[in-house]
């Protein structure tokens, strides 16, 4: 799991009258965020419409006095909801094969190493179509640093179910991958 | 199978009461076989967060591709070459030609000691009011190069039929500064 985890409760007592600390926390949570929801199967511009929906809907949510508390599971909710009332691109395409665009992300490495990254994520690929969609949906917001009740509250199961579903989703994917 | 096996990625996770993380953390080690599992979920856990920064990656370089800053180089250079190639050069203003001139033959034209050999091979039209100005900007071109063409219809010098029809002559006349013509140069 992701060490940048980030406090529950963030001090955000001027976000609805637009001061810095909105700044910051859309600096902090929008790579996250973009990253879950193209990991879903949105595309990047789906996402970054996504994103900018959710922050404003956080904005017009605190403006109207509502719970500060949790809002970075507050936020990764309201955009896992918004992705998935985009049915037709969400779960398109995780779990495919990279192909071609994984070189991009190792243009210095050499052949040798690119070739035994691709195979690992090849395996990955394939173990990953094998979880359920909660099972990919709990490992996802997991690597996007969320605690294990904030992703209950995003899918809507409880703490334990999350802790149940985690450990089962990364067995399968220790086995599959046999890494 | 060990008993500690279920609590071991929930410990990676940091989700164990403290109690239950002191507990697991000294079982792990000394137990071989959980610190390999502990191993292999790591394992598992780093490359599913590859794969996912693999995946978002391309996308978020989709944003700004590589190519784009040369595109944008070359298309402002070429617009600018371009904007240079087609730029227009100082425009020749000319004063207005009064109307009443222009009706009745024969013209005076004013011109600059040179010729303009442009009117001169325009034939069988009718007769302008040319003026030219020797220089840009020059207002009082009259005094500096005092020289004025008179276009004459060649059958307002000759009887009908002598000449064929649209021949002109231009006389080509200098003045002085007093007002006085010093020469007159008639040419077809």
């Amino acid at each position: 799991m992701s060490s940048n985890s980030l406090p529950l409760a963030l001090p955000l007592s001027r976000l609805a009258t637009g001061d810095c600390e909105a700044t910051k926390l859309y600096r902090d949570l929008r790579k996250p965020l973009l990253r879950y929801l193209v990991c879903l199967g949105l595309s990047m511009d789906e996402a970054q419409d996504v994103v900018q929906d959710a922050f404003l809907g956080l904005h017009r949510h605190l403006a109207a006095g509502g719970s500060q508390e949790n809002i970075r599971g507050w936020l990764f909710r309201v955009a896992h909801n918004h992705a998935r009332n985009r049915q037709n691109s969400y779960a398109r395409r995780f779990g495919e094969p990279l192909d071609g665009e994984f070189e991009s992300v190792l243009d210095e490495a050499t052949p040798e190493r690119i070739v035994l990254e691709k195979e690992k994520f090849r395996r990955m690929a394939k173990a990953i179509s094998c979880l359920t969609e909660c099972e990919r949906e709990s490992l996802l917001l997991r690597a996007g640093g969320l605690r294990y009740r904030e992703i209950g509250e995003v899918l809507d199961i409880p703490t334990s179910t999350v802790a149940d579903t985690v450990e089962r989703a990364i067995k399968k994917l220790a086995e599959k991958c046999n890494v | 199978m060990c008993d500690f096996s279920g609590k071991l990625i929930a410990w990676l996770d940091h989700e164990l009461t403290e109690d239950e993380a002191y507990e697991v953390d000294r079982h792990v080690k000394s137990c071989a076989e959980c610190r390999s599992q502990v191993q292999a979920y790591q394992n598992a856990t780093n490359t599913f967060d590859a794969y996912c920064e693999a995946l978002f990656q391309p996308k978020a370089h989709h944003e700004f591709p590589r190519w784009l800053p040369l595109v944008v180089g070359a298309a402002t250079a070429a617009a600018l070459g371009l904007l240079l190639a087609f730029l227009p050069g100082p425009v020749e203003k000319l004063p207005l030609k009064p109307p009443a001139l222009m009706a009745s033959p024969p013209i005076v034209s004013r011109a600059a000691i040179a010729p303009n050999k442009r009117n001169q091979r325009r034939r069988g039209v009718t007769p302008m009011l040319k003026t030219v100005r020797g220089r840009e900007g020059d207002e009082n071109w009259m005094a500096a190069e005092p020289a004025i063409q008179i276009a004459i219809p060649g059958d307002a010098m000759f009887p009908p039929g002598a000449l064929p029809e649209g021949v002109s002559f231009v006389a080509e006349l200098s003045v002085a500064a007093d007002g006085s013509p010093e020469r007159i140069h008639l040419q077809q």
